[in-house]
């Protein structure tokens, strides 16, 4: 018997180490420097062709993150009603709810949807959270608009 | 060895190995089938508390000293964020663990306070793969230990309530079960 729990931990560090090789192509993967736009989130919603697939840097207060696996959250403009969509993109699996409140800077791809991609998101939209009434973060949700964000950092709380 | 020993003991082992496993996949997986459906939020407590602000407010007249002194009402004076308009009628303050909602025209608060559930916030971190990484690879010899503690348990009795009998009969009504659903939820 301890022959075979030997086994299976030989097998199980053999794996790991395999991992940790991955690891390392994914960050010489990352490395890799690009050119990212700095704009408001009314810039970005304004002239949307201009900004599509391109990587920005955008911030603003978050409003509501998604209490249901915080896979979106959104962030509200300096006029205090224009607000975008957030999705995690990259190494970000989620977006805490401690978030709401904190302004917060993210960096990602700005996102124009396709058919297919509006479709997949209102599946999501109506499976993971949906409100009874209308929220101020309602338009954004349904928005064929949103960011893929890669990185993220609190400015100010 | 003879093969019925073999599988006894591949069920016994693999058993013992992944008792710990099986829990966290179990109470986790009750949890997560229930988030789904909405009826409430494994990794969060949320807590409400009615308050009401004497007298009305209109959104224009909401200054600094209108947030203190609705911070002070409601004892969150340490936890203070920030604050926006989600529409003309409402008041958002952001707090640390939490917010106030501000029905403006009639004055009354709701104090919402949002805390991570202990335990099952850990184990759903683990059951949504999260950690990935050393975590990927348990799991998924887990899993396969599942299928062969699955596989090794049909053929654990002989005779009358084993696979031949009785054990047979549970084993194919456990198949038609989800089979049914299945035939019910995704293809009628």
């Amino acid at each position: 018997m301890q022959r075979s729990i030997l086994w299976v931990l030989i097998a199980f560090l053999a794996v790991s180490c395999n991992q940790t090789v991955n690891k390392e192509g994914d960050n010489q993967e990352a490395s890799k420097t690009e050119q990212i736009i700095s704009a408001t989130i009314v810039e970005l919603l304004a002239a949307p062709a201009d900004y599509q697939d391109k990587e920005v840097a955008v911030s603003g207060m978050v409003t509501h993150v998604c209490k249901h696996g915080g896979q979106k959250c959104f962030i509200v403009a300096d006029d205090g009603e224009t607000q975008i969509r957030i999705v995690p993109g990259g190494d970000i699996d989620e977006f805490k709810v401690e978030m709401e409140g904190s302004t917060i800077a993210f960096k990602g791809t700005f996102r124009v949807q396709t058919a297919v991609l509006a479709e997949e998101q209102l599946e999501d939209y109506e499976s993971k959270e949906h409100h009874e009434e209308e929220q101020s973060h309602s338009s954004a949700e349904k928005a064929e608009y949103f960011l893929e964000a890669v990185d993220f950092k609190e400015v100010t709380q | 060895m003879s093969w019925r020993k073999l599988n006894r003991w591949i069920h016994r082992e693999l058993g013992f190995l992944f008792f710990g496993m099986t829990i966290i996949y179990g109470i986790s997986g009750i949890a997560l089938n229930h988030s789904v459906a909405r009826h409430w939020n494994p990794g969060l407590i949320t807590k409400a508390t009615s308050i009401q602000y004497p007298g009305t407010l209109q959104k224009a007249d909401v200054d600094r000293a209108t947030i203190e002194k609705i911070l002070e009402l409601t004892g969150e004076k340490e936890n203070y964020k920030q604050y926006y308009f989600p529409n003309e009628d409402h008041l958002m303050i952001y707090l640390k663990g939490g917010h106030i909602t501000v029905d403006l025209p009639t004055g009354s608060m709701q104090l919402t306070k949002i805390r991570n559930r202990p335990v099952f916030q850990e184990l759903n971190y683990l059951h949504y793969n999260k950690p990935k990484k050393l975590w990927t690879w348990f799991s998924d010899l887990y899993a396969l230990g599942l299928v062969l503690i699955a596989i090794s348990g049909l053929f654990l009795i002989k005779g009358r309530k084993g696979i031949t009998g009785r054990g047979g009969i549970l084993t194919i009504i456990g198949i038609l079960i989800p089979l049914a659903l299945l035939i019910v939820y995704l293809w009628l």
